[in-house]
């Protein structure tokens, strides 16, 4: 990933689950019984404070959402409650019915401490503000 | 099944195969069918006296979907809106689809237009699509004609 900023390089990623080797953390996402889940798209975007991270959870309530941060790894977990009917016979399946599930490392630039998320109409917005340190001072220079 | 019309100059796919690279494929079960997949993903299920569509749409209001029926055609079209005021260079990753998208399904049987609901919640749109009088299930009354010779096994109606 390019950073084309040089004042606050952001290094974000997809990692394992802590914890995990490669190949677990790959079942993890292939689905294990019981719970099945899926890597949801995201978005990541700067904004004026730093950077706005957007992850699509069709069906996420902000009960069944979670969202950790562990060390330098920001994990979100969304359970995804059944809008099936009971008794519904499935005629045609482009998804499977599952919870989202994916982690990334933040670097030290990520202000931890205001860290803020909102959900609405299935889709998380993290916000991500820069450390003080990271954001861009200006060093005057007397003569 | 109709197919998803991109607008945008922006390809999910095309994104995602050069900014994830070989990470993404291996961690995506299955890359060769996120590549065809259509958008939206929608599952269909038969709930006895209706057919219940779910639809993921996060993100996606009300106001910016059109749903449609005709018999038994449901017919859908919406736009899916990035943020307003980000520009691209502000972008460090996109994998979210975005653009103008319709898609056409043919449900198994009529439908009662008039009594279709939609309705999102937490970005699933559920359709609920009453069967038409005409395709539920009936009963149908066999009445004996007095003619024991005229009976034949299994052509009665199971109670």
């Amino acid at each position: 990933m390019s950073t084309g900023d040089p004042t606050f390089r952001f290094r974000i990623g997809l990692v394992p689950r802590p914890g995990t080797s490669p190949a677990e953390s790959q079942a993890a996402v292939e689905g294990q019984e019981p719970a099945e889940a899926f890597v949801p798209p995201i978005d990541i975007h700067e904004g004026p404070d730093g950077l706005v991270l957007e992850a699509d959870l069709p069906g996420a309530t902000e009960k069944s959402l979670s969202v950790q941060l562990e060390d330098n790894v920001l994990s979100l977990h969304a359970a995804v409650p059944s809008f099936v009917p009971e008794g519904a016979r499935l005629l045609h399946e482009e998804y499977r019915p599952g919870d989202f599930r994916r982690s990334f490392i933040l670097s030290d630039e990520v202000d931890r401490e205001r860290i803020s998320a909102e959900l609405k109409n299935g889709v998380l917005r993290l916000l991500l503000p820069r450390a003080d340190r990271a954001r861009t001072r200006r060093i005057e220079v007397k003569s | 099944m109709g197919g998803v019309h991109w607008q945008g100059r922006w390809d999910p796919f095309r994104e995602l195969r050069n900014e994830m690279g070989r990470l993404f494929e291996s961690l995506d079960p299955f890359p060769g069918a996120r590549r065809v997949a259509q958008y939206p993903p929608l599952n269909l299920y038969d709930a006895g006296d209706r057919y219940v569509l779910l639809v993921q749409l996060p993100g996606v209001l009300p106001g910016d979907l059109d749903l449609a029926i005709t018999g038994e055609t449901l017919t859908m079209r919406g736009e899916r809106k990035r943020a307003e005021g980000i520009k691209d260079d502000q972008y460090r990753r996109q994998e979210r689809p975005i653009g103008h998208w319709a898609r056409t399904i043919t449900l198994p049987d009529r439908v009662d237009g008039a009594a279709v609901a939609a309705s999102f919640s937490n970005g699933i749109l559920t359709v609920n699509l009453p069967k038409a009088e005409s395709a539920k299930p009936r009963q149908i009354a066999v009445s004996a004609a007095g003619d024991e010779s005229a009976y034949v096994p299994g052509r009665e109606v199971n109670r």
